[in-house]
């Protein structure tokens, strides 16, 4: 999911990083118009450590193995802040571990942000049904956390398909792209369970979490 | 005199030549060093990159292919770098948008191994590190609002003094 540097080409990279500065603009613009901006950076702050920790959890899935990637989570529980939470994130993730690059943070970024903040908009759906119910609370917290994943492997196989450079194999490296992309499918599932028991939890121990953002 | 002085003088021409075609017989070996480098590709978990697409870069042309191919089952991938271009030889191990690119000096300042990532300590230790900053972070945002250890001055002070 993390595109390294040197795969895509530059013009793409340039790309990345102009949605990304777009996206990151219009959250904070989002965050800075709430009654208290800094009411959500704790929250914020944690599950960015939480975001920067689950790449490392492997999943297999064979022919090969696909990570924990939780956009939709962030998108779910921190609305606006997710954006600026996964940017915060992905560059950790770059500069200690070369997971992903500098070169591509903002299609990275965007790939996974632009995601987080449509999870945001599927949860907060729920206040159409009922808000309080438990019930449709998982529903919706699964939805959420898998879409917002499944969102970001297509915008990731499209970006790669679309981008190989002629001197490969290209037949054989569309087909590892469409085979890692396949193996996000069982990783939607977990990701939207987790999700779900996350918010469930949440609207248990403290509700107020939920509403804001 | 003169002639006294001939005859020692060809004797040692003799033994000169002789020796020289001696030499004629031997055997003398060249040699030139062919380096051949190998690389290993793995996922950060380990598990290697089998059937990754393997291009090099040479020194003098870093934008086209030097050569192309593919990693073994165990992600190795072995090719010989050609001497005459010292350099720094990049070669770029690609899967599903997957890889990496390792940069090898060829000539002055070899090494003969490089790469490679951290430790599983280097990493755990590195991750606690940033997760602690997260954490700071959102103890610092969460913190109550001290109680101000200056009683704020009383409205009439503050009318006087203006």
């Amino acid at each position: 999911m993390h595109i390294p540097d040197g795969i895509l080409p530059a013009a793409v990279c340039a790309a990345g990083y102009a949605t990304t500065g777009a996206a990151t603009w219009v959250s904070l613009r989002k965050i800075n118009q709430q009654a208290d901006p800094r009411a959500g950076i704790p929250k914020a702050s944690l599950l960015t450590s939480a975001f920067f920790v689950a790449s490392w959890i492997h999943v297999p899935v064979p022919p090969t193995s696909a990570h924990l990637v939780l956009n939709g989570l962030l998108g779910a529980t921190l609305g606006y802040y997710a954006f600026p939470a996964i940017l915060i994130g992905l560059f950790f993730q770059a500069v200690m571990f070369q997971h992903g690059g500098l070169t591509t943070l903002g299609v990275n970024a965007t790939m996974m942000g632009v995601p987080a903040l449509l999870s945001y908009y599927i949860f907060r759906l729920r206040g159409l049904v009922d808000q309080e119910n438990r019930v449709w609370t998982a529903v919706f917290g699964f939805v959420a956390g898998a879409v917002g994943l499944g969102v970001a492997a297509l915008i990731a196989m499209v970006l790669l398909i679309t981008t190989i450079p002629a001197h490969l194999d290209v037949e054989a490296e569309r087909a590892s792209i469409y085979a890692l992309t396949t193996a996000h499918v069982p990783l939607m599932l977990i990701e939207g369970l987790f999700t779900a028991l996350v918010v469930l939890f949440l609207q248990r121990v403290k509700p107020e979490l939920l509403e804001q953002g | 005199m003169k002639r006294k002085l001939l005859v020692p003088l060809f004797a040692l021409l003799l033994a000169v030549g002789t020796t020289a075609t001696a030499f004629a017989h031997g055997a003398r070996v060249a040699y030139t060093i062919n380096m051949t480098v190998e690389i290993q590709a793995t996922y950060d978990t380990g598990e290697p990159l089998a059937g990754g697409q393997v291009t090099v870069y040479a020194p003098d042309d870093p934008s086209t292919p030097w050569l192309t191919g593919v990693c073994d089952e165990e992600g190795r991938f072995t090719f010989t770098p050609d001497p005459s271009l010292p350099g720094t030889w990049d070669v770029q191990v690609r899967q599903s948008g997957h890889g990496d690119i390792v940069h090898i000096p060829i000539g002055e300042g070899m090494a003969v191994t490089g790469g490679g990532g951290f430790t599983t300590l280097q990493i755990v230790l590195m991750g606690a590190c940033v997760v602690w900053g997260f954490a700071g972070t959102a103890l610092f945002f969460a913190r109550k609002p001290a109680p101000s250890p200056r009683p704020e001055p009383a409205e009439g002070y503050r009318k006087e003094s203006a």
